[in-house]
């Protein structure tokens, strides 16, 4: 990013808030970690209290609203956690900025539902699986799991349970 | 260049200040040549105030009038542990101030700590401008990563007793890591070991050429080089002890002596493999009789001493590579900060735990006053300066309290600054009219077990029913890590913004009346110093809190604690929340927060009390 103008820098300031977090900091929502650290850097430069000097002093809430919010979108884009959460609520429309404790609680509960299964069936077959399991009804749980796959095939906790499954009862599989 | 743009290491033990001079930095001595000033105040019998390796060469003379470590006490609670422990060690009056703040007796006189450290950093200050031959106006002073809120507010505080402006409060670790990249045109991963007289920080960065990244930063604001010392010194007065029956640990004077003692061995064992401690009269016993003590120590003993407190520190240092993902082969580098790193015994364990050679041309003792000066140019826009970008980090979670006793958090540690971010809430009770807003930092869900910074109320937001009426609290961090809590009413705008009410150390209005006293001349501020044109508005704006007309004792323990509106997000605090409220329909009076700072509760809330007033 080249040198901006006091007008950009108010413009920016203004709008802000219509910015989701890639378009803070000038990112590609492909970003890869070692540009979103290079696009903090470098929108530091221009907006981190440290860099005012060269600033138009009647600038500086500016400044320091954008300095935040370029601060906040690091911490999500940064956090490989905290970013899938963002991308489902940006994904979802449901808003440009995401708490940073929201996004780790929403990733949490994200990884709950994956465990229990996110559809109905997925559930129910789950469930069965593992009082299968339960019951060392090995042949019952595998069926079960690979059923429960069938409604959520990108499921990895069932993936890995049923790998490890297979793994331990070779014979059964 | 008129006025100068210092950097001040603000240390337990010594303080240090320096300038940059032709891009770089510079420390500047006293007219004895002492490259650093003993952070000691000596208060005379004539009311004359004497700062500095003087006073510390005196204190065994006049221990009880002689103030040192002061920053081991600054912006903490009297019940704190730590204040506990320096009126067992020191032999000055600290005293329990109003809303459980410290201070220090002096004859008939009671001092703040940031009237205190005024008096180090005035010293500091007269030192920087008999070199510079021009007045000092401001400054970046630095402090421990791991201070709080209240240490920081409190060590600004000080800063403007003394008549400076304080640019920017800056962590000592990346101080010296701006210290040593600067200039270089370096990219390197390095970590800064930092042990001070009573602190221990570590911090992970990142090096560029113009930005300083801290990846992350964890400390121990119990741990330093005093507490080697105090291994040296039980040593030395249980050999006494043995030797003569007598406890010279009962003797203000002989216990000077032995403490003396225990810092020389420290520092002697830095250069020699063993060291003699000689003294030929500790105290008198009964007869009048002089009795001495001879004790010789070497560094295997030494060792031995303080080896689980050495462990303790890469206790730490393991939390903060585990914070920033990296491991010790990850570093390109590991710089030493603090007198205490001198000690071979401390070089040997620092090079087995980083499995690397420190850093041989960092001066311990100068490199956070360098880094500071170096930052103080850069904010100043001085023209010889490169301009430095510093990315630091809070070090401690920022929590609030919730109904339940408990802390949610809300920035956690390690979070870049400056930052922001806001929850909302909703009341606990039918028509509530006010809130009490606690803000915390510190690792604990239970709110008594974390430090509180303050905390103020919100009244004038629509009534409602219970859990119907919502509340937005922001809460900013800025890059002196010093924070701000903004409580607004969503649906009216309705706003009250404070930087919050300090429950230790020095209200605004305690600073206020210092700066406008007649001792303020004494402590250190020159009335007459230009100060930041900032700085005075934000104090002139404070007039002294008006008359409480009803803030009564019932009304605040009816009024309480918020209650958490995102539900989904941490369902357990919530279920807590709802028992809680249950309890409360069966006895209003019940109240549920850490009866520890009930008494302050009113004490606070009385100025705030008032609508206008937020």
């Amino acid at each position: 990013m080249g040198d901006m103008t006091t007008a950009e820098i108010r413009a920016l300031s203004k709008i802000i808030d219509e910015l989701d977090y890639y378009k803070i900091l000038r990112l590609q929502p492909s970003a890869g970690s070692a540009e979103i650290r290079q696009a903090y850097h470098a929108n530091s430069r221009h907006f981190h209290p440290d860099a005012r000097r060269r600033l138009d002093e009647s600038l500086e809430a500016e400044c320091t609203q954008i300095s935040k919010r370029v601060t906040e979108a690091y911490c999500v884009l940064r956090d490989p956690r905290r970013r899938q959460a963002y991308d489902a609520k940006l994904l979802r429309k449901e808003g440009l900025r995401i708490q940073l404790a929201e996004a780790r609680a929403a990733h949490q509960r994200d990884s709950v539902l994956v465990r229990q299964g996110r559809t109905a069936q997925g559930r129910d077959l789950y469930r069965k699986a593992t009082e299968a399991m339960a019951d060392e009804n090995w042949p019952a749980a595998l069926q079960n799991l690979q059923l429960a796959l069938t409604f959520e095939s990108d499921n990895t906790f069932f993936k890995n349970q049923l790998d490890s499954l297979r793994a331990s009862h070779p014979s059964e599989a | 260049m008129a006025n100068a743009a210092v950097g001040i290491d603000l240390g337990t033990s010594y303080s240090c200040v320096s300038v940059l001079e032709r891009g770089s930095p510079r420390v500047l001595a006293n007219v004895y040549g002492e490259r650093t000033t003993a952070s000691v105040v000596f208060f005379k019998d004539d009311g004359q105030i004497e700062v500095g390796n003087q006073a510390k060469a005196n204190i065994i003379h006049h221990p009880v009038h002689t103030v040192s470590s002061a920053k081991r006490l600054i912006g903490r609670y009297f019940f704190s542990e730590e204040v506990k422990k320096a009126r067992a060690i020191y032999a000055y009056d600290i005293r329990e101030a109003p809303n459980h703040g410290v201070r220090i007796g002096i004859r008939d006189e009671e001092f703040s700590l940031p009237e205190i450290s005024a008096m180090v950093i005035r010293e500091v200050k007269q030192v920087a401008e008999a070199q510079l031959g021009q007045p000092v106006t401001q400054a970046v002073i630095t402090v421990p990563a791991y201070f709080n809120d209240n240490q920081r507010q409190a060590t600004k505080d000080a800063g403007k007793i003394a008549g400076v402006e304080v640019l920017r409060i800056l962590n000592e670790p990346t101080a010296a890591a701006l210290a040593y990249g600067f200039g270089r045109g370096i990219n390197q991963r390095v970590a800064v070991y930092d042990l001070g007289g009573g602190t221990f920080d570590i911090s992970i960065l990142e090096i560029g050429k113009d930005v300083f990244e801290v990846l992350a930063t964890c400390g121990d604001t119990f741990l330093g080089g005093d507490d080697l010392d105090d291994r040296v010194l039980d040593l030395l007065a249980d050999e006494f002890v043995e030797r003569h029956g007598i406890n010279p640990r009962n003797d203000p004077h002989a216990f000077e002596k032995l403490k003396a003692a225990a810092e020389e061995t420290k520092k002697g064992l830095s250069v020699e493999e063993e060291f003699c401690v000689q003294i030929n009269d500790v105290m008198k016993n009964e007869a009048g009789e002089p009795l001495p003590l001879v004790r010789t120590i070497d560094r295997v003993e030494f060792a031995r001493l303080v080896q689980d407190l050495i462990q303790r520190t890469f206790k730490v240092c393991d939390e903060a590579l585990q914070q920033s993902d990296l491991t010790t082969r990850d570093l390109d580098g590991v710089i030493l900060v603090g007198g205490p790193t001198r000690l071979p015994v401390i070089r040997q364990a620092v090079t087995d735990y980083f499995q690397q050679e420190p850093k041989a041309d960092v001066d311990p003792d100068e490199v956070v006053a360098m880094g500071a000066a170096i930052h103080a140019a850069s904010l100043v826009g001085q023209e010889t300066a490169a301009e430095s970008i510093l990315l630091d980090v809070t070090p401690l979670d920022l929590r609030i309290g919730v109904v339940g006793g408990l802390a949610e958090p809300v920035i956690e540690s390690n979070t870049p600054v400056p930052i922001e971010q806001s929850r909302r809430f909703t009341t606990a009770r039918d028509d509530q009219e006010s809130v009490a807003i606690r803000v915390y930092q510190g690792e604990s869900r239970i709110a008594s077990e974390n430090e509180l910074l303050g905390e103020f109320e919100f009244s004038g937001f629509t009534k409602g029913r219970r859990s119907e009426v919502e509340i937005d609290v922001a809460f900013e961090i800025n890059v002196d890590g010093i924070v701000e809590v903004t409580a607004s009413d969503p649906n009216t705008g309705e706003q009250a913004s404070t930087s919050i009410t300090l429950s230790s150390g020095l209200s605004e209005g305690d600073l206020d009346k210092i700066l406008r006293s007649d001792r303020a001349a004494r402590v250190g501020a020159v009335k007459t110093a230009p100060s930041a044109s900032e700085d005075k508005q934000s104090l002139e704006s404070v007039q002294a809190p008006p008359e409480s007309t009803h803030a009564t004792g019932k009304d605040l323990a009816e009024e309480d604690a918020i209650d958490l509106a995102d539900i989904d997000l941490e369902e357990d605090i919530l279920e807590l929340a709802e028992s809680q409220r249950d309890s409360w329909a069966e006895d209003e009076n019940e109240r549920s927060g850490p009866g520890l700072f009930d008494a302050s509760v009113r004490d606070l809330s009385a100025p705030d009390d008032d609508p206008e007033e937020l």
